[in-house]
């Protein structure tokens, strides 16, 4: 504390005639600013083995559902043996119409790619806005604010279909924006987990119901309150054909949770008429939280067809009564990519549950973590599993969606699969059997823990062949601030932490640094391709985190734990920030590597880059980087500063054929326009909200429209809205 | 060491402020610079913390040596800063911005200091 007066009120002195011209980031808020590691020698108090009171004992894992925890009450009947899919008719995701965007990605290949070319370079400075829609989700006055709707909607023909941050089900008409109907799901603020996102709704076209048939075009959705819904895409009314009267509850077989623990946020792919479902299951809770099981469904009835469940590789029917899905495997919250041809599902997969130690994980979990998992939609059964970080301990889990491409080979073109991950390697993966296309490397990585019996990987795999999205090991002359005094700030704590480089091993007795860090690198925002110029887009994050891990005895002082405790407080410490790790030794605080006074990075700027790279060569086209100053600065104030800096950023790049990119995703709250040729911006217009959402572009009765969703994102700190913004070029222009 | 100089004017009053500035943002640059030198980081800021408290210190005694003193120091931050960052802009700011709004400061009260106590000009030894 001795230290922190002085610090604070040199800074303050020092930094009056600085504010109004230096420049950060501190919207990067990733955690509650009270957060930070407790340094040298504060993570031990007591004995380590001293026992944890009752008001931090875990509930069975085998406890019945909490009422609430299966949403809408659907009888679940008894468990289902496996089984296959109703054969599917042609989708319009395969082989999208010049106008639409069916997709979330906009094609079952995720290229994030339109072929529409009405917005060029040239006009792209006259986009005004052409509609707002408001989803009416948004946090209501006194609620823990949550929000980050990261949606993107889908256009299909004469419809703009959404989802609310709440998982509401919307038609718009694309050219005004009128709402057609709203299909009202009823989650509740309690099922939110780390946030209330809703990433986008799938259009599935029946092959059983007949055309002019009710639900012949459906809309489906999945829920934070795990439900997949199905409705009608001409008039919202639930399918009753599909599940329980139109639902299916994805918490059968799960064993003991509570609202909020698990929650699915990214549209789920139908391949080959299974619907293939993911769940992100909240972090940093404890060992044995609810399974990471991937399920399929029939896209036509809801009937189930397989489980993926890891600790159970050979049983991919649902659990047994009394039995559940194997407890604390890893899970796959980003969104996953079908692939119709080859009959599979890329799942890009998280970490075991307590993501920072790593002793109670089976061997079969460890192949299978942070990795991209490839599974028969017919059986549930991988057929290759390719693997970006052998024993995670670094929260690296992949977050972006996969994006197909045909990669051009020497004798031909090759079915490829691109895989950004938060290190900022990018893996480029033959999808028919997983074998990297460009050449991996294993490298040695350090070892050295304090951390008992939890030994680390002693090589993890490089993609050199690809240009690394990130920037070579911090330095302590890296270390930035306003002023002399809250650099030397910064450089105290790069000295004082363990930094050995990208896979430091976690430590108790200090805390570590790791970059890069949990928002990436390459986060859930995912890559555009334009397949016709080979060109890939990809927006990135330079963003370190200072850790620590924590003894049980520390952890509970800190008051650290997980969500079913009944004792729990939503305040009390986030999915991201400090977490309980209950059922194993430790605890872990994460906070931003950041001066705790200022709220500025304590890394030299910039924060976030956005990169074009050539596919053919492998060699980066151009570079900078991406977002302003305008809405950050020390102590959270805007500088109102046009310099681009490059900001922090949460949300994926658009590339069209007039050669125009969209992005908007930084911390400054504007969507960007840029040259696909050379980088250079070329518009942009501050949104209502932070743009923490991939744009998408559409075509209606002949104009081109661009539609960014403005939710805000808590952990960024951005303003939070529930505006959908619709852009066009003005009538005549 | 001389006494404390009384202020006589609005410009000698600005001048011990500058002066105080400069023992206030000197201590936590001389408290947490030695200890990051301790743990092998850079020595720059426990000198540079020790002559920015030197120069207050003078300044406060009316001797022109202290601003000299700070001056020298400024002076000698420049091409340190471009050892350690180049020519890259970011990485200057915080190295150069704050100590040359104090540099004009303190440059500013070289003609107070002198009028005060003009005989104490000396050869001005560094601490630095």
């Amino acid at each position: 504390m001795m230290r922190r007066i002085p610090l604070l009120t040199a800074t303050i002195l020092c930094g009056l005639g600085a504010v109004s011209l230096v420049t950060d980031d501190a919207a990067f808020a990733q955690t509650p600013p009270s957060e930070s590691a407790p340094g040298p020698g504060n993570a031990t108090t007591g004995r380590d083995s001293e026992k944890s009171s009752d008001k931090f004992a875990a509930p069975s894992p085998d406890a019945p559902q909490a009422p609430g925890v299966n949403a809408a009450n659907i009888p679940d009947g008894p468990p289902a043996e496996p089984g296959e899919a109703t054969p599917a008719v042609e989708q319009v995701t395969g082989n999208p119409v010049h106008d639409d965007w069916p997709a979330y990605g906009r094609d079952t290949s995720a290229t994030r790619y339109s072929p529409l070319d009405q917005i060029t370079p040239e006009n792209v400075g006259r986009l005004k806005r052409a509609f707002v829609y408001h989803t009416g989700s948004k946090p209501a006055p006194g609620q823990l604010n949550k929000w980050a709707a990261e949606t993107t909607p889908i256009k299909v023909g004469d419809g703009l279909y959404t989802c609310s941050a709440m998982d509401d089900i919307i038609k718009l008409d694309p050219g005004t924006g009128k709402e057609i109907w709203r299909h009202n799901s009823g989650v509740k603020y309690d099922s939110i987990p780390y946030t209330a996102a809703c990433k986008g709704v799938v259009y599935y076209t029946s092959s059983t119901v007949p055309e002019g048939q009710p639900c012949h075009n459906r809309i489906l959705a999945a829920t934070l309150d795990m439900r997949l819904i199905q409705v009608d895409a001409a008039d919202g009314r639930l399918c009753e054909g599909f599940g329980y009267h139109g639902q299916v509850n994805l918490m059968k077989g799960m064993g003991e949770s509570v609202p909020g623990f698990v929650s699915v946020t990214a549209p789920p792919p139908i391949v080959n008429g299974a619907i293939v479902v993911n769940h992100e299951v909240l972090d940093g809770q404890r060992r044995w939280a609810p399974s990471g099981v991937i399920r399929g469904y029939d896209a036509e009835t809801g009937r189930f067809l397989w489980a993926w469940d890891v600790n159970r590789p050979d049983q991919h029917g649902e659990p047994q009564p009394g039995e559940h899905y194997s407890r604390g495997t890893p899970n796959s919250w980003a969104t996953m990519t079908g692939d119709n041809e080859l009959g599979l599902v890329y799942v890009p997969t998280g970490n075991s549950a307590a993501d920072y130690y790593s002793a109670l994980r089976s061997p079969e979990e460890n192949r299978v973590s942070s990795s991209v998992v490839a599974i028969d939609v017919k059986t549930g059964s991988p057929r290759w599993v390719f693997q970006t970080v052998h024993k995670d301990v670094w929260d690296y889990d992949i977050g972006s969606q996969p994006t197909l491409l045909d990669f051009p080979g020497k004798d031909g073109p090759i079915p490829a699969l691109i895989m950004p991950t938060k290190r900022g390697q990018t893996f480029v993966l033959d999808r028919r059997d997983g074998k990297p296309i460009l050449p991996v490397e294993e490298r040695p990585a350090p070892t050295a823990t304090d951390v008992p019996n939890d030994p680390r990987s002693p090589t993890q795999p490089w993609s050199p062949g690809m240009p690394r999205l990130g920037v070579p090991e911090l330095k302590e002359t890296d270390m930035w601030g306003m002023s002399p005094i809250d650099q030397l700030y910064c450089r105290l704590k790069y000295r004082r932490a363990k930094y050995q480089g990208e896979f430091t091993a976690p430590e108790i007795s200090r805390p570590w640094l790791e970059y890069p860090g949990y928002n990436g690198g390459s986060d859930w925002g995912s890559m555009a391709y334009d397949p016709k110029a080979g060109v890939l887009i990809a927006n990135w994050n330079i963003t370190p985190m200072y850790d620590q891990l924590v003894t049980r005895k520390k952890a509970d002082e800190l008051g650290l734990m997980p969500v079913d405790d009944p004792h729990f407080s939503p305040s009390g410490g986030g999915a991201e920030g400090a977490g309980a790790m209950a059922d194993t030794p430790y605890g872990i605080v994460v906070s931003p590597f950041w001066n705790e006074f200022t709220h500025m990075m304590c890394n030299k700027p910039p924060y976030g880059m956005i990169t074009a790279i050539d596919i053919h060569t492998q060699k980066v086209l151009w570079q900078h980087p991406l977002g302003s100053a305008r809405a950050n600065g020390p102590w959270g104030l805007p500088t109102h500063l046009p310099l681009t800096i490059g900001t922090p950023n949460n949300g994926g790049p658009v590339i069209t054929a007039g050669g125009v990119i969209f992005v908007a995703a930084t911390t400054d709250n504007l969507i960007h326009a840029f040259d696909a040729k050379t980088g250079k911006e070329l518009w942009s217009d501050v949104l209502p909200g932070g743009g923490q959402a991939t744009p998408m572009t559409y075509e209606y009765n002949g104009k081109q429209y661009v539609a960014i969703m403005a939710g805000g994102h808590h952990f960024m700190m951005t303003p939070v809205s529930d505006a959908l913004v619709v852009y066009a070029l003005p009538d005549g222009g | 060491m001389a006494s404390i100089h009384k202020p006589q004017s609005a410009a000698e009053w600005a001048t011990v402020l500058v002066a105080v500035l400069l023992v206030l943002l000197g201590l936590p640059l001389l408290i947490m610079g030695a200890q990051l030198a301790m743990i092998g980081g850079s020595f720059y800021y426990v000198l540079f913390g020790a002559a920015l408290i030197a120069a207050g210190g003078l300044m406060l005694t009316g001797s022109v040596n202290g601003a000299l003193l700070y001056l020298v120091a400024w002076a000698l931050t420049w091409p340190w800063a471009f050892w350690e960052v180049g020519l890259d802009g970011w990485g200057l700011l915080p190295r150069l911005f704050g100590p040359t709004l104090v540099a004009i400061a303190v440059a500013l009260t070289v003609p107070v200091l002198r009028r005060i106590g003009g005989t104490t000009i000396s050869s001005g030894r560094s601490m630095a």
